[in-house]
């Protein structure tokens, strides 16, 4: 709707010449390519070693770069280049992404741009219009996971609950579809994926009456091709898991789907993660396990009928929202999914059928003692609140453990890189008061404890922590990990650090200006390796210094901003 | 012609472009709380604070979430009753707080209000 072009758009469908830089002396003419991605390239992204071509960079989400232009010996000259302006405030929670040196990049308040990867010259932005009053229906800020490219087109999704397609060479729409009623809660975030022709969704709202799913679109058209809820209805597996003290628990449940799923096209299984259960806290009325809250579904990518799933926090009433992603690895010969989990596990998980291997600590766990051979978390009663008890010092706090921002999986080294924290809580739930669009936390009391940020380092095969290093406050930015042996990782506080993936010392550090809630990437264009981050810090901080006290209460009046800084090595 | 668009401009600028005038409720320049430190209408703002989800992004106790803390003096720079008043009822573009004109008649607005104060009050007479 608010396009501005700011460049003419080509004769032909391969190469559009768009912008001409004028650099000073010697400035050359910059051609700007809109490549076509196929279903060949996304198969096969993660040798598309310039390019950045889904939210978790390939389908099994590994967020690993086989770049080494930047690496440990030199990192120490990563300098910023260039930096854009989202022109909005607020959680910036984007995974930019890069195709054949043209970046796609949202921002908070349903913003979208395209941009000169080389240099940073906008292209064009597209601003959704979004309604006054949606902020209401938002728990946790009007934010923007990022972006999904397929073919001549770019897709996202909006606070509002439209997907939209957009001309990726002129930023014009080609299709705007609204797929739930905001005004019920009903909102989204999620950076969609790209599968056979299709882009997958899932909705936002948990923190609300709703009944939640994932969603597949016909790209060309953005007809719905399936929909699947995560809480299964009446005749379905797992609908008797609700309890029998509300015959409508099932129905507003919640069950969000904000974390974009992985693929394995050997498998062809979609793998996508599910959120808590509402009311959050208060679990009265809603006794059983909840399915599929808190677990990753394994679903059929042509139909979204479930094959299998499995289950991390069944019964949840610390709201450990199970909606992280999976990263789809292979090791010792097994296929496998690694999940890093707000209930403060680190999960390795048989995904030919979702059986459990092994769970390990990130962080304090003991809301649990451990699991049952099957793989069930083993619960410590000690630990339960209801309405007449107050539990005291839950580890984790609701938010990890890890929190939502990705982790990453260095293939190379067979280890994977958590964004952490050590924060406890205490916890007294509170009667639930259902009403459509109104937040149904089920909560009386909440005090988190005074805690720190780490960055954990993991060997994937053992799970076994090969490093730690701690912080003031939790790492809340996504991993960035690459063939140069580098680690990256954000603060709150806007510290952008590189760390040796082999033995966790900083190499390097960079403040971008406002807090990374963000995740960061790496590209290529013409030869030179770049490193992109964003930063503008928002989103849920009540962790940080609910009540004046909080986990990080030096947090408070932390900066906001919005924009994406990128870096490369001096010359 | 050209100033013919100025003036609309102007005016679309004045109104807020939607028929709305964000300014004084009452239509004065400052706008006092009629309910300024009455018991009824603070404990009437307290369950307004849950009832229209305040608390979700400012805490149960307003000291802070995902919005900012509203007890402490640095807040907004300080703001009036009416400041705090005209957000409430109309929201800040650009931002996470939205209007809750379709939800509060002004008089439940005032109570919030009220209540909100209270709570600073009584933060400071704690001394944090």
């Amino acid at each position: 709707m608010h396009v501005r072009k700011q460049t003419s758009t080509g004769i032909s469908r391969l190469i559009a010449v768009l912008c001409a830089c004028l650099m000073g002396a010697g400035a050359a003419q910059a051609q700007v390519r809109h490549t076509p991605v196929t279903d060949a390239m996304l198969l096969n992204a993660q040798k598309e070693s310039n390019n950045w071509l889904m939210a978790g960079r390939d389908y099994s989400g590994t967020r690993f770069s086989p770049l080494k232009q930047i690496n440990t010996g030199n990192v120490k000259k990563l300098v910023p280049v260039w930096s854009f302006s989202f022109g909005v405030l607020d959680a910036q929670n984007t995974t930019p992404l890069v195709v054949d040196g043209v970046m796609y990049v949202t921002s908070s308040h349903g913003r979208i741009f395209a941009v000169d990867a080389r240099n940073g010259s906008m292209l064009w932005q597209y601003h959704h219009p979004l309604p006054e009053e949606v902020g209401k229906f938002m728990c946790c800020d009007v934010g923007n996971r990022g972006a999904a490219v397929y073919k001549d087109k770019v897709f996202y999704a909006t606070p509002d609950s439209h997907v939209i397609a957009l001309d990726r060479a002129t930023g014009k729409v080609v299709w705007d579809v609204t797929i739930a009623d905001w005004t019920k809660a009903y909102t989204m975030t999620v950076a969609p994926l790209i599968v056979k022709g299709k882009v997958v969704v899932g909705m936002s709202g948990a923190e609300y009456p709703t009944r939640l799913w994932i969603e597949a679109l016909d790209t060309e058209t953005g007809k719905q091709a399936w929909r699947t809820y995560t809480i299964p209805g009446p005749g379905e597996f797992g609908h008797d898991t609700w309890g029998n003290t509300d015959p409508d628990a099932w129905k507003f449940g919640g069950g969000s789907a904000w974390i974009t799923g992985s693929y394995d096209a050997e498998l062809d299984t979609l793998y996508w993660s599910v959120g808590n259960p509402n009311p959050d806290w208060d679990g009265t009325n809603r006794k059983g396990d909840n399915l599929y809250t808190n677990s990753t579904l394994a679903l059929n990518p042509d139909t979204g009928k479930i094959k299998f799933h499995y289950q991390y926090t069944p019964w949840d009433v610390w709201d450990y929202d199970g909606n992280n992603e999976t990263i789809l690895a292979d090791i010792d010969g097994k296929k496998v999914w690694l999940h890093g989990d707000r209930n403060g596990y680190l999960y390795k998980i048989d995904r030919t059928n979702g059986n459990f291997i092994w769970g390990k600590e990130i962080s304090k766990v003991n809301w649990s003692t451990g699991f049952t051979p099957e793989g069930r978390p083993i619960v410590n009663p000690e630990k339960v609140t209801n309405y007449d008890r107050k539990v005291t010092n839950v580890c984790p706090a609701s938010e990890g453990g890890k929190w939502w921002n990705p982790m990453s999986y260095h293939p190379q080294l067979q280890m994977v890189f958590v964004p952490s924290r050590e924060i406890c809580v205490d916890l007294l739930a509170g009667p639930s008061e259902r009403e459509e669009g109104k937040y149904n936390l089920g909560i009386a009391e909440a005090e988190w404890h005074k805690g720190h940020g780490q960055f954990v380092a993991f060997d994937a095969k053992s799970g076994e922590k090969k490093w730690t290093v701690t912080a003031p406050s939790p790492f809340t930015s996504g991993v960035l990990t690459t063939a140069g042996g580098l680690a990256f990782a954000g603060t709150p506080e806007g510290e952008f650090m590189a760390f040796d993936a082999r033995g966790g010392k900083t190499l390097w550090s960079y403040q971008t200006g406002s807090g990374i809630v963000g995740s960061p990437i790496a590209f290529s264009v013409d030869g030179k390796q770049y490193i992109a981050v964003p930063s503008g810090w928002g989103g849920w901080t009540g962790w940080a210094t609910w009540g004046g006290k909080g986990g990080a209460p030096h947090l408070k009046d932390n900066r906001k901003g919005g924009y994406l800084t990128v870096f490369a090595l001096t010359d | 012609m050209k100033r013919f668009l100025l003036a609309l401009g102007a005016m679309l600028i004045l109104t807020g472009g939607a028929g709305e005038v964000p300014t004084s409720p009452s239509g004065s320049a400052n706008a006092v709380n009629p309910y300024e430190g009455d018991a009824d209408a603070i404990e009437s703002g307290a369950a307004l604070f849950r009832r229209v989800s305040c608390h979700g992004c400012h805490s149960g106790n307003a000291r802070g979430g995902t919005g900012p803390d509203l007890t402490d003096d640095v807040w907004m720079r300080q703001p009036s009753d009416e400041m705090i008043f005209n957000v409430i009822k109309f929201g800040r573009r650009g931002t996470m707080m939205s209007p809750f004109k379709d939800d509060l008649d002004d008089d439940q607005i005032w109570h919030l209000v009220s209540y909100i104060r209270e709570l600073g009050r009584l933060r400071k007479a704690e001394g944090d």
